[in-house]
């Protein structure tokens, strides 16, 4: 296997010499398309959660869209507002919850662009600061979620970030294109599965990893977009604090600015409504006292921010403050995210403040 | 830029569709020398200095030895090339390690010392102990009268900054390598099969099997010896063994190859190594174009094995103490250095010894006798490598006790031995059989091509989905 074999070795024809590259490549292409032909399984061992949420979301029409970042896909139970009252007068049957972790508002954009199959009755867009700062550039949006349009949108509308958004948008097109490397990381884990099934102990860890990978895969495409992360659902941020442990930064909120390139996608969710006659409710997600006290300058920032949004374009505004939802550190997992209990207590009070909108805008 | 990264698989590409589009050779060379540049000016282009510094000393020496009328004056100019090249390489290298020998010196008698900032702050350049090497040898050859020395600065400037070989060798001749500038190199689909055949077989050597042990057993078993059994340090240290084997390695099938997709040839480096069945034949395998640099340039210079016996051995481990200081600049290597001089020695008292003692042939002839060899051999390697890995002799001890089965148990140390781990190490073992043993049919090279493309295929599979994602540097990078 070494240089050793090369030079030692008979004349080969020129067939022989051709016949190497074409068999090499047709195996290749072999593979590639077996791979293909399995994506299915692979996609549940690894899943691309943007593009499955996508996916999902696009299944049918849907009446509510949440749109936002970690804290949404963790904090809001669109079982909540099944029934609630839409603007129009109509109940939500259809609601989805279309969080995106690690995602920005630009993000967000794309993901209502190309996941609402037809547009919603109501977007209710449960921001934080984090989505808003202009120093954070995100590639899974370039990977999952654009299109040849968007990029092109984006490098005309942000000259600043084009060059780091095109590379990530030419590495996924070209990584897609080749089907053993986009699943790579499914078949491993498929492969690390059926490993330590036929011989047990030689890769538990990874085992493990791979069956929690297919049952997020499953909750992902349960119907409703819901599906928090397992580790969040029992954790409690008091009795982390209480057992000694602190969290030294939030790297989402380091160096905050806005610089409108992120905001610029907020105003484009706002344009897409006033289009087609969609409501939008700006939610102010609840965070812990914690993180406002670390980060005090952006906080004030994102709601002045928020302020001049409102007066702006007269959207409306619900403050989720945890002090209005009822929240403490009991109900958090983390710094931002909430637990299962304090997601039960948000989605419940996002349905009241809902409802009461809906009833609302139909005495106007 | 580090051959197993992104950056590389969209450099390599570029450089070889303009390489190849240009109509000329002068044209071919330039770009090439410029991308050479632009390849060492990636890592730090603040250095781009020492390599122009080298080569146009080194060529300007060899110009004037060769017009130089008096042997004096030969030697002025040979002794100036030799003290910028060795000066420059004892700056960065050596600077750092003689100022800590001095503070401990000073410590020892009493007075208190600290490193100078500057000290601390010299970084080692990229490929100096392997390009100042090649402009060694080539002024030394010119010397001799065994080449002439050579009119175009760029093509001696391309000798020396050609890029697959610069950082990490193999150190290349300039007897090798000058002569295929004469003309054009044209390409061969005979090059390009076997160039797309190493660069596969090196990437899987270095991403696949190299990195993977390392980051996932050799440095974790290192890290903390203590946590594991005797049984799991003998594994680390063959998995040790295999990893810097297969990370080297990798580097030079590489570098072989990405040489032959411009139309070059450039040595080999490793001749299936843990095959040796004596430390002589070891050398004669290993990193193969710095031992035969050591023994052309410094051993056969000091007198080689022509100027007595006693003299032949003390040569023999200045050369390998010098090979152990190329390798590093600290203790471990120096030691590595002269246990590795010390066993030549003795290798080379048992060789005299049989030579003419038609009984000893015959039992040196006997594969008993042969594979004992190969396994003491590999034992005597294995306990050098444990100096160089191991930070102190209490660790370098641990590994030892536990290769030579005398590792005590420890209560509560963990018994690791992952059976991945034991396939890595087949896979090399299998490697050395397939091509080393040089049995007919076994060569892979002289498989049929759908086998070849299959074996390929695999390793291509295998580095997609189950290689790191992020390669971990060359280990003989730092040299």
């Amino acid at each position: 296997m070494t240089e050793a074999g090369c030079d030692g070795s008979r004349p080969a024809s020129r067939s022989n010499l051709y016949g190497f590259v074409a068999w090499l490549l047709l195996g290749l292409l072999g593979v590639d398309a077996l791979v293909w032909a399995t994506r299915e399984c692979w996609r549940q061992h690894s899943p691309d959660d943007y593009r499955e949420r996508l996916h999902s979301c696009r299944q049918r029409p849907r009446d509510l869209i949440c749109l936002g970042g970690s804290p949404v896909s963790e904090g809001i139970d669109p079982l909540w507002l099944v029934g609630v009252t839409l603007p129009d007068g109509s109940r939500c049957v259809s609601p989805f919850n279309l969080g995106l972790p690690g995602g920005t508002t630009s993000e967000f954009w794309h993901a209502l662009r190309h996941g609402a199959s037809s547009p919603p009755k109501l977007i209710v867009y449960g921001i934080t600061a984090s989505d808003l700062n202009d120093r954070r550039q995100e590639p899974h949006g370039a990977y999952s979620l654009m299109d040849w349009d968007d990029l092109a949108s984006w490098v005309w509308a942000r000259p600043e970030s084009a060059e780091y958004i095109t590379r990530h948008f030419v590495a996924a097109r070209l990584g897609q294109a080749w089907q053993l490397f986009r699943y790579r990381d499914g078949i491993r884990m498929a492969l690390a599965e059926w490993a330590e099934r036929a011989c047990p102990g030689c890769c538990p860890a990874a085992a493990e990893q791979s069956r929690l990978n297919r049952d997020y895969a499953a909750r992902l495409r349960r119907g409703d977009g819901f599906a928090p992360n397992a580790g969040f659902r029992h954790r409690r941020y008091d009795q982390f604090k209480a057992a000694g442990g602190v969290v030294t930064n939030f790297g989402f909120l380091d160096g905050y600015r806005l610089t409108g390139g992120h905001s610029g996608y907020l105003h484009r969710i706002l344009d897409y409504a006033q289009q087609h006659d969609t409501a939008v409710v700006l939610l102010d997600m609840p965070v812990t006292e914690d993180l406002e006290r670390r980060y005090p300058q952006a906080f004030e920032q994102y709601r002045s921010l928020l302020a001049a949004l409102v007066q702006q374009r007269g959207v409306t505004l619900l403050c989720g403050h945890r002090d209005a939802v009822g929240l403490g550190d009991a109900h958090f997992a983390d710094l931002i995210h909430l637990n299962q209990d304090g997601a039960d207590r948000l989605s419940a009070w996002l349905r009241d403040q809902l409802q009461a909108l809906g009833q609302r805008s139909q005495t106007r | 830029m580090n051959f197993a990264t992104k950056a590389f698989m969209i450099f390599l590409p570029c450089v070889l569709l303009i390489y190849h589009s240009l109509p000329t050779r002068r044209l071919k060379f330039t770009f090439l020398l410029l991308a050479s540049w632009g390849f060492y000016a990636s890592w730090n282009p603040w250095y781009l200095w020492v390599i122009l510094f080298t080569t146009t000393v080194d060529y300007t020496a060899g110009r004037l030895i060769a017009v130089a009328r008096t042997p004096a004056g030969k030697r002025g100019w040979l002794v100036a090339s030799l003290l910028a090249n060795l000066g420059l390489l004892a700056y960065f290298k050596y600077t750092l390690f003689a100022v800590q020998n001095g503070i401990w010196l000073a410590e020892m008698l009493g007075y208190s010392a600290t490193a100078p900032d500057w000290a601390l702050r010299i970084i080692l350049p990229l490929g100096i102990s392997f390009h100042t090497f090649q402009g060694i040898s080539y002024t030394i050859d010119v010397y001799r009268g065994k080449l002439p020395a050579v009119r175009s600065y760029r093509d001696f400037a391309l000798f020396v900054a050609f890029f697959p070989q610069l950082v990490a060798g193999p150190i290349v001749r300039a007897s090798e390598f000058l002569p295929q500038l004469v003309q054009p190199p044209r390409v061969s689909a005979a090059q390009v099969q076997a160039g797309l055949q190493l660069c596969i077989y090196g990437l899987f050597k270095k991403v696949f099997i190299a990195d993977r042990l390392g980051q996932d057993f050799v440095d974790v078993v290192f890290a903390d010896p203590a946590g594991f059994a005797p049984a799991t340090h003998a594994l680390a240290m063959l998995a040790y063994m295999a990893q810097i084997y297969c990370d080297f390695s990798g580097y030079s099938d590489l570098a072989v190859g990405c040489a032959k997709f411009f139309g070059f040839e450039i040595p080999r480096n490793f001749n299936f190594p843990y095959l040796a069945t004596s430390i002589t034949d070891f050398w004669r395998r290993w990193h193969i174009t710095l031992s035969s640099w050591l023994r052309d340039y410094l051993y056969i210079s000091l007198g080689g094995n022509r100027t007595g016996t006693l003299r032949t051995y003390a040569n023999l481990v200045v050369t390998m103490t010098a090979c152990g200081l190329w390798h590093g600049a600290s203790w471990g290597y120096v030691l590595w250095g002269v246990y590795n001089g010390l066993l030549l020695s003795a290798h080379r008292v048992w060789d005299r010894f049989a030579q003419g003692r038609a009984w000893v042939e015959a039992v040196r002839a006997h594969p008993l006798y042969r594979g004992l060899a190969w396994a003491a051999t590999m034992w005597l390697v294995a306990t050098g490598l444990v100096l160089v890995r191991t930070q102190d002799l209490a660790t370098a001890w641990v590994f030892e006790s536990a290769l030579l089965g005398l590792g005590p148990a420890t209560p509560g140390a963990a018994v690791w031995l992952p059976v991945w781990v034991w396939a890595m190490v087949g896979l090399v073992a299998v490697e050395h059989g397939l091509g080393g043993t040089h049995q007919p049919g076994w060569a892979l090279q002289t498989w049929p091509s759908v086998v070849r493309a299959a074996v390929c295929g695999a390793a291509v599979v295998l580095l997609v989905v189950l290689g790191p994602w992020v390669s971990r540097p060359f280990i003989y990078f730092q040299f």
